[in-house]
């Protein structure tokens, strides 16, 4: 094998891909040429300093989008006269907040046009349409069906800061939905507020009582991602919990290390 | 019942739920690998959105093609490739306004404060040096380095040899590594000439 036959291996052996074979061979290769060693070592620096590049998260979105149409594609079937009442009323709340917004939007031009627009006003009209959003996604998430109580959820994302109600009731369904993908979609929702404590505390607390790896594989991910200092105690638990998925462990484990608790 | 899913049931298996009809399956096979594909695919385009939605189309793709998967591939191999070719998808469409010019570049553009500490700012060039290889180089470097897929399965991804990918990948740590030589020399010139002013206006 030529130098520049072995040089090739490089990534390979940076990346521990290299058989016992090769891997024999090239560090013998590399005991014998300083040059080899020079440029090995070089390229470990960046090898390793790719490691370091921060993770792009992609925005909560994509969760619910593809639960969404998951579940509409389980559900695809074409609309009956029978149907038509119970596809009506499923969307009865969407067309009444249409309307709303719609007549509040009449006002507001109203008001504007006649010179007499308050930044007072405007701001309750503004508020207005948020309670109506709010009680959408409130209405949608006590649906029994999983596809309304998703798109409930994905309601919430309109709302720039929902209020007690909405957010117990997005708390709630992270911990007693009976289905996974609502309790994911909702946890993908609550994080675009982990700046409150209760919703930290409340993702935290959540951990523990879950029965899905996966969603309690996502709340770990989420507790160290928000740097959370106040989960050790619930990942330790996790981590040491023989009856726990291993996965789940083993993910805890991970997020005891990344925190520095251990 | 979900938890042995998790822990014991391969992506094959999944699949092959998935082929029965049981499309709730989906779901998990979408947690293992929504992520590093998301991450793969904004490597590729760039931009958050369309990356986003070709990851999500992608898996929506698994459903209907589903009956077309084959075990020995690899579910992440096969999963990339659905996700690469609509990404080619993509720039065929839009080849008369040539897709990366409209693209957004993330987290390359911010300009550097002084105060960010040297390894920081390695990082950050770095990362730009990075965007800055040719899409071939950079799509074989990311799917070894980040994705951890072997040569063999990059070549099946990519379709071509593996002696090209193993080509390839050296190539694109070599460039990575002039790239990122030239930003840092650049960086320095310029933190110099901003130290020499600030010495002029001290005199």
């Amino acid at each position: 094998m030529t130098s520049e036959e072995f040089r090739l291996f490089i990534p390979q052996y940076l990346a521990d891909q290299l058989t016992i074979d090769q891997l024999e061979a090239f560090e013998a290769q590399m005991a014998a040429s300083p040059e080899l060693q020079n440029e090995v070592e070089e390229l470990r620096w960046l090898w390793q300093g790719l490691g370091l590049l921060p993770e792009p998260q992609p925005s909560p979105a994509l969760r619910a989008r593809f639960y969404q149409r998951l579940n509409s594609n389980g559900r695809e079937r074409p609309i009956t006269a029978h149907g038509f009442s119970k596809w009506l009323h499923g969307w009865l709340p969407q067309i009444a907040f249409g309307a709303a917004v719609f007549l509040v939007g009449i006002y507001v031009g109203h008001v504007r046009d006649s010179g007499r627009a308050q930044t007072e006003e405007l701001t309750q009209m503004r508020s207005q349409v948020q309670n109506l959003q709010q009680m959408v996604a409130l209405s949608l998430l006590e649906r029994q069906s999983a596809t309304s109580r998703l798109e409930g959820v994905g309601w919430t994302e309109g709302i720039h800061r929902p209020d007690s109600r909405l957010m117990n009731a997005l708390i709630s369904t992270l911990n007693h939905d009976p289905n996974v993908n609502v309790r994911l979609s909702s946890l993908d929702a609550l994080t675009r507020f982990t700046d409150e404590a209760v919703v930290r505390r409340a993702l935290v607390d959540s951990v523990a009582s879950q029965d899905s790896p996966l969603v309690q594989i996502a709340l770990i991910d989420e507790i160290v991602q928000m740097r959370e200092n106040n989960a050790a105690r619930e990942l330790r638990a996790l981590a040491e919990n023989a009856t726990a998925n291993s996965a789940v462990r083993q993910r805890a484990q991970w997020g005891l290390t990344k925190l520095g608790y251990e | 019942m979900l938890a042995s899913y998790v822990e014991n049931q391969t992506d094959s298996s999944l699949m092959m739920l998935v082929q029965a009809g049981e499309t709730s399956q989906l779901a998990v096979l979408f947690e293992r690998h929504h992520l590093p594909l998301f991450r793969y695919l904004l490597h590729l385009t760039r931009n958050q959105t369309v990356s986003e939605d070709l990851a999500q189309e992608a898996f929506m793709r698994v459903l209907k093609y589903a009956s077309t998967y084959n075990p020995n591939l690899g579910f992440p191999v096969w999963l990339f490739g659905i996700a690469r070719n609509l990404y080619f998808d993509s720039l065929r469409r839009k080849k008369a306004e040539s897709i990366s010019d409209g693209f957004t570049d993330i987290r390359s553009s911010d300009p550097m404060p002084e105060e960010l500490v040297t390894r920081k700012q390695d990082v950050t060039l770095l990362e730009k040096a990075l965007q800055q290889l040719p899409s071939d180089k950079r799509e074989v470097l990311v799917l070894s380095r980040f994705q951890n897929l072997r040569y063999e399965e990059i070549a099946r991804l990519t379709s071509c040899e593996v002696g090209t990918v193993k080509v390839r990948v050296y190539r694109a740590l070599k460039q990575l590594r002039e790239n990122f030589r030239r930003l840092h020399e650049a960086k320095a010139a310029q933190r110099a000439k901003l130290q020499d002013q600030e010495g002029l206006y001290d005199i």
